[in-house]
């Protein structure tokens, strides 16, 4: 490709202008490369999203970057002046940089500019004041192409318009900041992109004095990808490719070589009168602003140079590294002390062990303001729990950021942090969901809004949105192509055609394929488009915090939220040397902090769930006996078989527990090694005494990256940094070969044997980059032994806790079926009582139950709910009329599920009644203001039961709205959730006909035995599983206790197909299948729909009943003719009698 | 009115890539100026599979043959790199 011509493109949108360009970033910079350019800018649309990998990208691809964004401007009057592409200039210390970041901000509304208010546009657009302002001291140039105010006018044929508004780009901005963009994609004469208007835009800049550059608009790499591009404008436009107005005139826009750009120039130059040398000039002054806008990756984007807020915001006035000492040194003296001086003199050791790493790396910065946000928080009193690698660190633990102790617990710090890792550290904290944004904003009110950011996060195409999108672009019906979404999971998109060759549940839409010509391209651009970008949105925990040079470094925009919002991604942090605190939402914690609080609440008691001792003996009995619906992280169908096998005795066991429930993990088959040791069917193989220490905990099986790290220690003496980097190179095939040299000599030389190498070798190796880290799975061990802890001696305040926040994988109707097991009873919603999240209460028996929350019911505004709990109680049903005035759907749904029964004393056969009089109720209700007092008169609800009896209107009414309904039908149509009785109680007696066994019972039978189940699907999982080949879990609730789990493997899911993830209400049957000492689970053959079934019963039923009522009568007949026959034998015998058995055999 | 030939022919690029003569009826006809490359867009969803180009490429150029009067000339390249002399405008 290199033919020794150059040329540098200017204007090149990436994938990360969604909808819009297609091609990675990282392809380009390769494909530039390889065709000989030294040059590459991406200008990516609105802003600099794909910025940082380009550059990333250029780097590895050895050529200059360059950046800019192509945006709308406006005049002072709002008016648009098309769009324009902004680029920035290098060798400027950053200046044009900082520039071209504050131009995309601001084009989104930052620095105190609005977006184009009345350009008619929504999208973002600057102003052309702040963009001259930006631009000077040469740090921009503005390109002016086909879409800015001067292309357009061109593209109309009105000249004197075109130099009239050129004219005023150029008395608004710097000279020298001005030039044309001569864009020619070779379309038919009289099209967008023909050479004509391109001849015209560079005979203006002839004329207007200015220098005029060639680019070719890029927006796919290849002409292949020209395809997707017309995808992405479907997309973008939400119209079929067939109804779209302004489709890409052709497919040339593409990342052409120098020598087809230089063809392109000579056509455009060709195609007019210009003065000589003209060709020869528009390519000198394309080269020559790509030289200018070459940016140098450290000295003007500042590349891996990390930035830490300032010391006087993170509450610092001396040295930061004296500081950190400090507080370490004190946080230990607190934290330690009761262990016994040993301990403190261990921990005292590891932190000048840890200091060392931070202060070589400079990173005391880093730990001050980590543990400052913590600080924040805990400020706020909201529950906090560091996770991830950080937790191994005594000096996170000293300074509170953690709270797992590491030494205890065999964490190691150099798995966190150690001079061999380049990346910055990354340390994650959990904390309450329901208070995430609250901890936002004080982070950005504590550190100033210049210093922070929240992180963002690209979302790419996957199955279902890239089917949606390509059905759109063929113009498919919605009702098609949504059936066909909804078949699009647990595969890629990329796999498309092969997932309909293999996948059995998606045979019927092979053969739909086989058959139509617009399915087969449907699956083509579905492939296509999948793994694109696809929008940015708001990171779900990530914030970014900086000194005040963060937005200089960083564009941003408005989160949905309305808190600034970095265009980079979390991949670009590093790179960037943005320091990035992941604050996650945990909706658990959330949980647990709402059943300390009603617990408080109701008894003036405050748990402290931190200091809660970590051997109840109680606590372990319950997570033994797999009853962990509502445990955080071992509550799913695959946790509780496994919690059941490993019968965890101490808190470590849970950690280990956690661990093995990864995907590395079960396909290395490790629970089951591990399993066998621990239940001593096979001795601990420790493979060499040297490795006993390491490797007791989990029986002689690795599991933990822990482990690795010291195994490579133990073996070569390399150090556990090294090690630490030795274990991620174990993911990598390429570099075993290295890293097994170099184990082999070493460990020989420290005495270990060869045979004794061997073996360690093939565990390592076959290790690969799997496993967990040990600091992972005991900071995710901590909130599962507390709520665990909670359910077993706060059991109705924390099944509130989770109603509320809802944390697991579990549908409310199952956490209620568990309450009801445990003897705590859900109580009806009541507008006297039930409040905005749910709450305890206690019964006249002195037990506890949980009162059903305001926000279950369906279709109700969130004012309607605040006014009912700001006025309880009430007098009578005219007071809460009058006080909360609800809609009048929201009022008969009230009584339909008997939250208004309280207004006729809690007798439910009136509540017909009640009902009717709502119905009766005409004009509107007196508005009584909060402050007021109501009226105190009682107005009971008349009885109607008169009425009904006559036949009356209401009585009407009542039975259209009642009739025929049970308490659950109402329940689960104005709440979703059946709160009095179990959903599946009306099948009951359908079960025990059939013989269906009751999923209470299932514990009970031998395992091989066959058996029917039933139920509802509550949940479905394809756990990863050894040996690749897909199995589903399906779990079953018919009301009698916990779920039942089903798992068909692969030749039951060719038997039932799509049955397996389509039906909701089923039959199973199957074989029980016994793991471990409490566990069990059902094997599945086959699959039935319930509602199928229950109709076929029917029939059956009634056809019998037909037969018996056939027989019945025939029986009576037939004792009427003996009647008569004896009648008739005592008249006269003969004649008759014979015409009547005549007629009877008739 | 252009005359529709829509023949194969051989076409001779020179080193920039731009068509430099092209063999018609055994005649060499070489192209005179810079001749343009139009690109049209197709409806491709209507035809049956994926297409690789979304665009046919069409080249106008004069061209003569020997001393004789030049003639406008479209030439359309395929998808394979072979050549179709589509029309004589005369």
């Amino acid at each position: 490709m290199n033919t020794g011509l150059n040329f540098g493109h200017l204007h090149v949108a990436s994938a990360y202008s969604t909808h819009y360009g297609v091609t990675l970033p990282e392809a380009l910079a390769e494909q530039a490369a390889a065709q000989g350019a030294s040059f590459l800018a991406v200008t990516d649309r609105d802003g600099l999203y794909g910025a940082v990998k380009h550059v990333r990208a250029c780097v590895a691809a050895g050529i200059r970057p360059g950046l800019g964004a192509e945006l709308a401007v406006h005049d002072d009057e709002y008016r648009p002046l098309g769009r324009v592409v902004v680029l920035a200039h290098g060798s400027t210390e950053g200046r044009g940089y900082a520039a071209l970041c504050r131009a995309v901000s601001a084009a989104h509304g930052g620095g105190g500019q609005r977006g184009a208010l009345t350009s008619g546009s929504t999208g973002p657009s600057i102003s052309r004041a702040r963009l001259a302002d930006l631009s000077q001291l040469t740090s921009l140039t503005v390109l002016l192409g086909p879409d800015s105010d001067v292309g357009l006018a061109i593209g109309r044929r009105d000249n004197t318009d075109a130099a009239v508004r050129l004219a005023h780009w150029q008395r608004a901005l710097p000279t020298q900041s001005v030039v044309l963009e001569v864009v020619c994609h070779l379309a038919e004469s009289g099209t967008v992109g023909s050479v004509t208007p391109a001849t015209r835009m560079l005979a203006l800049a002839e004329n207007a004095g200015l220098p005029a550059v060639l680019s070719n608009a890029v927006r796919y790499g290849t002409p292949e990808e020209a395809v997707t591009a017309d995808l992405a404008d479907t997309a973008r436009f939400l119209r079929p490719l067939a109804e779209l107005e302004t489709p890409q005139t052709n497919g040339q826009a593409w990342l052409k070589p120098a020598g087809a750009m230089h063809q392109v120039a000579r056509m455009v130059v060709d195609a007019g009168l210009h003065d000589d040398g003209a060709l020869e000039r528009l390519l000198r002054d394309t080269e020559q602003l790509a030289d200018r806008c070459s940016l140098d990756p450290v000295s003007d984007i500042g590349l891996g140079r990390a930035r830490m807020p300032e010391a006087r915001i993170i509450g610092v006035t001396g040295d930061p590294v004296t500081e950190l000492w400090r507080r370490a040194r004190s946080g230990i003296a607190d934290l330690y002390s009761a262990s016994g001086s040993r301990a403190v003199e261990a921990a005292h050791a590891q932190l000048a062990h840890e200091m060392k790493t931070v202060e070589h790396l400079g990173f005391a910065s880093y730990f001050l303001t980590v543990s400052r946000v913590a600080d924040i928080i805990r400020g706020m009193g909201i529950r906090i729990q560091a996770r991830g690698s950080g937790v191994g660190s005594v000096l996170n633990y000293a300074l509170r950021t953690s709270s797992v102790e590491p030494i205890e617990n065999g964490l190691l710090w150099e798995r966190f942090l150690s001079p061999e890792r380049q990346t910055l550290p990354d340390i994650d904290i959990d904390v309450e969901s329901a208070r995430r944004h609250d901890i936002y904003r004080e982070v950005f009110r504590a550190f100033g809004s210049d210093r922070v950011s929240l992180m963002s996060m690209t979302n790419a195409y996957r199955g279902r949105g890239a089917v949606r999108d390509a059905g759109l672009a063929l113009g498919l019906p919605d009702a098609q192509i949504n059936v066909i979404a909804k078949q699009m999971w647990r595969f890629n998109a990329r796999d498309f055609r092969r997932a309909l060759e293999e996948k059995p549940e998606l045979e019927a839409l092979a053969t739909e394929v086989r058959e139509s010509q617009q399915l087969d391209l449907l699956v083509d651009l579905t492939a296509k488009l999948d793994r694109l970008p696809r929008h940015i949105s708001v990171h779900p925990c990530g914030v970014i915090l900086s000194d005040a040079s963060l937005l200089d470094r960083t564009p941003v925009q408005a989160s949905g939220m309305g808190l600034p919002m970095s265009q980079y991604d979390k991949h670009d942090m590093d790179p960037m040397g943005l320091i990035k605190l992941d604050i996650l939402g945990v909706r658990m914690q959330s949980a647990m902090a709402h059943a300390v609080e009603e617990h408080h609440r109701l008894t003036g008691e405050s748990i402290d769930l931190d200091r809660v001792p970590l051997d109840d003996e109680k606590t372990f009995e319950l997570i033994r006996s797999t009853r962990t619906l509502g445990i955080f992280q071992i509550e799913s169908p695959g946790q509780m078989e496994l919690v059941g096998k490993l019968q965890p005795e101490v808190f470590n066991d849970l950690t280990v527990e956690i661990s093995l429930f990864r995907p590395g993990p079960m396909k290395n088959n490790m629970p089951l090694k591990y399993l066998q040791a621990r239940h001593g069917e096979v001795a601990p193989d420790y493979i060499h005494p040297r490795f006993e220490p390491i490797l007791r905990e989990t029986n002689g099986v690795v599991i933990f990256h822990e482990q690795v790290m010291r195994l490579f220690d133990e073996l070569t003496g390399c150090g556990l940094g090294k090690a630490d980097v030795f274990r991620r190179h174990l993911g990598k095939p390429e570099q075993l070969p290295q890293i097994e040299k170099y184990l082999r000599e070493k460990a020989l030389a420290r005495g270990f044997s060869v045979k004794v190498i061997d073996q360690v070798w093939t565990v390592l190796a076959g290790f690969g980059s799997f496993g967990f880290a040990k600091a992972h799975g005991a900071a995710f061990a901590l909130p599962t032994y507390q709520s665990a802890w909670l359910k077993t001696h706060h059991p109705a305040a924390f099944l509130a806790g989770l109603l509320t926040h809802d944390p697991g994988m579990w549908p409310k109707d199952l956490i209620v079926a568990e309450a009801r097991v445990l003897g705590v009873p859900v109580l009806p919603l009541d507008v006297q009582s039930s409040a905005l999240d749910y709450r305890v209460e206690d019964l006249a028996d002195g037990s506890q139950g949980i009162r059903l929350a305001l926000p279950e019911l369906v279709g109700s505004t969130e004012t309607e709910r605040e006014r009912i709990a700001r006025h309880q109680p009430f007098g009578s049903l005219q007071d809460f009329r009058d006080r909360v005035h609800p809609r009048r759907r929201t009022f008969e749904a009230l009584a339909r599920v008997g939250a208004l029964d309280t207004f006729i004393d809690y007798d439910r056969s009136r509540r017909h009644e009640l009902l009717a009089h709502i119905q009766s109720l005409r004009g509107t209700a007196v508005i009584i203001r909060a402050d007021q007092l109501a009226f105190e008169v009682e107005l009971p609800v008349p009885r109607y039961s008169g009425l009904r009896e006559s036949g009356g209107r209401t009585g009407a009414i009542t039975s259209l709205e009642l009739r025929g309904r049970t308490q659950t039908d109402l329940e689960l149509l104005d709440l979703n959730l059946a709160v009095s009785t179990h959903q599946m109680k009306r099948f009951h007696a359908l079960f025990k006909e059939l013989g269906v066994t009751p999923a209470s019972e299932l514990g009970n039978l031998p395992g091989g035995t066959e058996v029917l189940l039933a139920g509802v699907r509550r949940a479905t999982n394809t756990p990863p599983m050894r040996g690749g080949r897909r199995v589903v879990f399906i779990s079953l609730d018919d009301g009698t206790g916990p779920v039942a789990n089903v798992v068909f493997f692969h030749d039951a899911q060719e038997r039932v197909g799509g049955q397996v993830f389509q039906t909701n209400y089923m039959l199973v049957r199957g074989r029980t299948r016994r793991s471990g000492a409490r566990g069990v689970s059902v094997t599945g053959e086959n699959i039935w729909d319930l509602f199928d079934v229950a109709r076929q019963v029917k029939e059956r039923h009634a056809r019998e009943r037909a037969a018996a009522e056939e027989a019945a009568s025939a029986a009576a007949y037939a004792a009427e003719l003996a009647a008569q026959e004896r009648a008739l034998k005592s008249a006269s015998p003969g004649g008759i009698l014979h015409n009547l058995r005549a007629a009877q055999s008739a | 009115m252009p005359q529709i030939i829509d023949t194969p022919v051989d076409v001779e690029l020179s080193a920039d890539g731009d068509p430099r003569a092209f063999i018609w009826n055994r005649f060499e006809h070489t192209v005179i100026g810079q001749p343009q490359a139009v690109f049209k867009r197709t409806r491709w969803w209507e035809n049956e599979g994926t297409p690789t180009r979304i665009d046919t490429e069409l080249w106008r150029l004069d061209a003569s043959r020997g001393g004789e009067e030049q003639h406008r000339y479209d030439l359309r390249r395929n998808d394979d790199g072979s050549w179709i002399l589509a029309l004589d405008w005369g």
